[in-house]
């Protein structure tokens, strides 16, 4: 096991490169001189010049890409164009909120997907596995940020049961949760569907097994099959597909916490994004990728953990 | 000896499939008795599997018992409830062994998880109580050192994939006879294993059954297998039993034509040089088999009244029972 | 004589090969009986259908021009003239709604076919010539799926510009690597066939190989999976053009009436419900259609008995 762990780190640095090298030359896909584009249309010479000094913009290539890994190791990841902030401090400020959000999600779908999706086949062709099959259908197919309207308008607007936007009072947990509840409804819908209908069908396919009817044989009940011998192999391809979760997961944030309105990095780089805020939609996506492949790792490195057969290959 | 451990009356079985529904089990009867091996013959799709299956109640889900009786130790099974079937029958009185190792254990357990699942069943045991963990490992080490497993203690430890079909089929076999079952359903047990391998799995079944005094119902195609190790034999086409008789009288005095042509096939039946037997056409499909007797179409002593009603299972002589319009009681 | 016997051992398997191609495009009539049959294919069928027709035929179906603005009658409610309502500045939301369909069908069968062009060769000349070309190919595929898409779309739609051109290019940059991931798995099984081998050895190029030998084998998966895309990359044009970093005003996209609806959220809720179901249900539509497909496509997975 952990010669896989130790393989499976390792493999991840080329593409990190890679990634470093893209964002990197990001600022040459501008079409035109970046300095003036985030500056926009009233910025005269001499501030051009002055902020293509100040990001070193007048240097040959190889100088600033050694810079700028340099920089990148030592986590610093420049300043706001803007605010002057450093983008670290913006970045890691937000990054609380998201985290929050983006795994309270991921659980509660998890949890509530599997839950259902395994109650669905286990009591298949019935009217409980129509309905969940059903419903998932729908729920997929309902745009994260659709979701967070339609909550918003019925539940906030309408009903007022939750207060409407923000991210709530700091250091009032209570208050927080509050203004968090709608949000992560909106985010787990999409991918709680997505997970009951994968464990239905895994499981569909884990009980036709034959070590399933072997272990019946030896009068195994129902109960000890559902809750220990066909989770484990059902739960195997939601494992596996945390990493997409989260990479869906981080994606719909950026439109929850805009809709919300609530504080974190989707907004963060949103707000950069409109004010051409280079640096920090850099440091930005540099983290959402870094969030990204450790997520897939994780997932990876959980797959192997139960499903022994990976760890051998 | 005499005492009928199980008897199964008129069982009929229907599968539901795309193409229909079909009678996988035409009204069955047989009976084994206690210490006896009863061999079950005959090809793919003739019903064998399903018989093992109907008497575990472990039928598929599109399978259904439509009618019949299974009584075993006097009680019809069909009658009890899962939760019975589950504490008293499933692995206590009655245990199978399938056909395919590489896929009769879950791939992401342990063996010693497995097993000793198997043994809290079989023990009432609640499925966590800690003390017994290290009692149960020593009890599932002594059971693979029966069967013959070299390093029980460490392969507890390994995983399903990194164990050999015949290694598997012996865990198999340790976990059905961990229970002292008075029963054994052996469906094909050998048939996915090499020769060799296939002869020490028999001679291990051989020595186990005699030990614990269980039945035998063993399933299978192989006649050769069937010979070695029955006391008595049934054989089955297309969902019905048509011939039950002692294994060394069918073999020599088969009544049956199905059971005739079966033996013109095995090697060594006709002379050296000379082609192999076949019996010309093919099984029938579940949901096309022909009206009558199902056998006519391949017949060679085919009658008109094989065509219009099937035939029943009667005895001809003690202890050899046939079902076939070919001998005078059926007529 | 041995040499003549191997020839005609390869040009049975040359032609059983072919046969099997041929079986393969039976299929297609054998996929559009089962979508008859399933009920979930006809809904989706017939929901794909209306959106198709309302993309192609707007300007006749729609009762308003979708930027006649009637101050006068804005946040109307539902009534025989305007059937769903009017918008902030009196547009008539079903025709918006219908004109919707178009940036909808267009942003999602474009981007759709771009990815499938690009990334279908790639994957499968990937796996067929192995080596070098397979690990440089592998590399780009991962460092693109390493984004979340999410932000990959966002910057680079940010980078440049709205239009729609960009947003198709965007969007078939970030799913190409998906669908040749696929052609990659499936031509690496396919490779080994045996009348790849036979063709081989029959002399037949490695284009003429790839393709009229490996492209229909593989196809299955990839038709599957576009199909499951479509529903994406319509939900993408939305959810891009509600930000504003899609299309922009004063085009009818579901996505923009979806913002202008979230402003007036608190005045006008019917702004905002009418594009959502258009939009849910078109999703819907194309993910039951792909579900079809799927299980036309994979004998195995249909439910076999009852």
């Amino acid at each position: 096991m952990l010669k896989y762990f130790v393989k499976r780190v390792l493999g991840i640095i080329p593409t990190l490169l890679c990634v470093l090298l893209f964002l990197f030359g990001l600022i040459y896909l501008l079409p035109g001189d970046p300095a003036s584009i985030m500056l926009g249309p009233r910025a005269t010479p001499a501030m051009v010049e002055a902020l293509n000094k100040s990001l070193g913009l007048d240097q040959p290539v190889f100088i600033r890409l050694g810079h700028y890994i340099w920089g990148v190791l030592h986590g610093n990841l420049g300043e706001s164009v803007w605010s002057k902030h450093s983008v670290v401090s913006l970045l890691m400020s937000a990054l609380p909120n998201t985290i929050v959000l983006t795994l309270s999600s991921m659980g509660l779908a998890a949890i509530f997907g599997i839950i259902l999706g395994v109650l669905a086949a286990i009591y298949g062709k019935t009217i409980i596995d129509h309905l969940v099959t059903v419903l998932s259908l729908i729920a997929v197919s309902i745009p994260d940020f659709v979701a967070a309207c339609l909550l918003l308008l019925i539940f906030a607007v309408r009903l007022r049961f939750f207060p409407v936007l923000g991210g709530g009072e700091a250091g009032n947990i209570g208050d927080q949760i509050r203004h968090l509840i709608l949000p992560v409804i909106a985010l787990t819908l999409g991918w709680l569907g997505y997970i009951a209908r994968l464990v239905r069908d895994t499981t569909l396919e884990v009980l036709d097994m034959d070590y399933i009817k072997v272990i019946r044989s030896f009068g195994a009940p129902m109960s000890y099959i559902a809750y220990k011998y066909a989770l484990k192999n059902a739960i195997i391809p939601v494992v596996a597909t945390i990493g997409l979760g989260v990479g869906k997961l981080l994606g719909g944030a950026v439109f929850v916490e805009v809709i919300f309105n609530r504080p974190g990095i989707g907004k963060v780089i949103t707000d950069a994004v409109f004010a051409r805020d280079l640096p920090v939609v850099q440091g930005g996506v540099l983290i959402a990728a870094l969030l990204f492949i450790l997520a897939n790792l994780v997932a990876d490195l959980s797959y192997a953990y139960f499903d022994p057969r990976i760890r051998y290959e | 000896m005499n005492e009928r451990l199980l008897r199964v009356s008129d069982l009929t079985v229907e599968y539901s499939t795309r193409m229909g529904i079909g009678l996988a089990l035409d009204n069955v009867s047989l009976d084994i008795s206690e210490g006896e091996v009863l061999g079950l013959v005959g090809e793919s799709g003739c019903g064998k599997t399903t018989l093992g299956l109907s008497i575990m109640k472990l039928l598929p889900r599109f399978g259904k018992i439509v009618q019949g009786e299974i009584l075993f130790k006097g009680r019809n099974l069909l009658d009890l409830p899962e939760r019975i079937m589950n504490r008293e029958i499933r692995g206590r009185e009655i245990a199978m062994i399938i056909q395919d190792p590489m896929h009769a254990l879950n791939p992401v357990f342990t063996i010693r998880t497995q097993i000793t699942d198997v043994l809290r069943f079989h023990k009432d045991r609640r499925l966590d109580s800690h003390g017994e963990g290290i009692q149960l490992r020593n009890e599932a080490a002594k059971m693979l050192e029966e069967v013959g497993i070299a390093d029980p203690a460490e392969r507890l430890t390994d995983y399903p994939f990194q164990f050999s079909g015949g290694m598997i089929q012996r865990v198999m076999v340790a976990m059905a006879f961990s229970c002292n079952p008075s029963l054994l359903i052996a469906d094909e047990p050998t048939t996915a294993l090499d020769v060799t391998i296939e002869a020490q799995i028999l001679e291990l079944l051989k020595s186990l059954v005699k030990r614990y005094g269980a039945s035998v119902l063993y399933i299978s195609h192989d006649l050769g297998v069937i010979s070695e190790i029955s006391d008595r034999v049934a054989v089955m086409y297309a969902g019905n039993i048509v011939e039950v008789a002692d294994t060394t009288l069918l073999f020599e005095n088969p009544a049956h034509p199905y059971t005739e042509a079966l033996l013109r096939c095995l090697p060594g039946a006709e002379a050296r040089g000379k082609r192999l037997g076949t019996i010309p056409g093919r099984v029938p499909d579940l949901t096309e088999r022909p009206n009558g007797c199902k056998f006519h179409p391949r017949c060679p002593y085919v009658r008109e009244i094989c065509k219009e009603k099937p035939p029943k299972l009667l005895e001809i002589a003690s202890g050899h029972s046939v079902a076939c319009f070919g001998y005078k009681k059926n007529e | 004589m041995t040499q003549e016997k191997v020839l005609i051992e390869l040009t049975h398997r040359w032609d059983s090969c072919k046969r099997k191609s041929h079986l393969r495009i039976k299929k297609f009539a054998q996929i559009i009986r089962v979508i008859r049959r399933e009920p979930r294919g006809l809904i989706g069928a017939s929901i794909i259908g209306i959106i198709l027709i309302c993309a192609l035929f707007s300007p006749w179906i729609a009762p308003f021009d979708p930027n006649e603005q009637d101050i006068a009658n804005r946040f109307s409610v539902p009534s025989s003239e305007h059937l769903l309502g009017t918008d902030y500045v009196g547009r008539d939301i079903l025709s918006r709604l219908i004109y919707g369909a178009r940036a909808a069908a267009i942003v999602s069968i474009c981007s759709v076919g771009i990815a499938v062009l690009v990334g279908v060769p790639l994957g499968a000349i990937a796996a067929y010539n192995g080596g070098a070309v397979d690990y440089i190919v592998i590399l780009i595929f991962d460092v693109i799926r390493s984004f979340p898409s999410v932000i990959v779309i966002l910057v680079l739609a940010a980078i440049f510009g709205p239009s729609l051109l960009n947003i198709i290019l965007i969007l078939a940059f970030t799913s190409f690597p998906a669908y040749g991931r696929v052609a990659r798995a499936q031509t690496l099984s396919v490779k080994e066939e045996e009348c790849i081998m036979a063709a081989k050895s029959l002399g037949a190029t490695t284009g003429r190989i790839l393709l009229s030998h490996i492209t229909p084998n593989i196809l299955s998966p990839i038709i599957v999976l576009a199909g499951m895309d479509l529903a994406v990359m319509i939900m993408w044009e939305s959810a891009l053009s509600f930000l504003g970093l899609g299309l922009q005003p004063p085009t009818a996209s579901w996505g923009i009436m979806l913002k202008q609806g979230y402003t007036y959220i608190e005045t006008a809720p019917l702004m905002i419900i009418w594009p959502a179901i258009v939009l849910i249900t078109t999703m819907l539509g194309c993910s039951l259609f792909a579900e079809t497909l799927r299980v036309a496509l994979n004998p195995r997975e249909r439910e076999p008995d009852e």
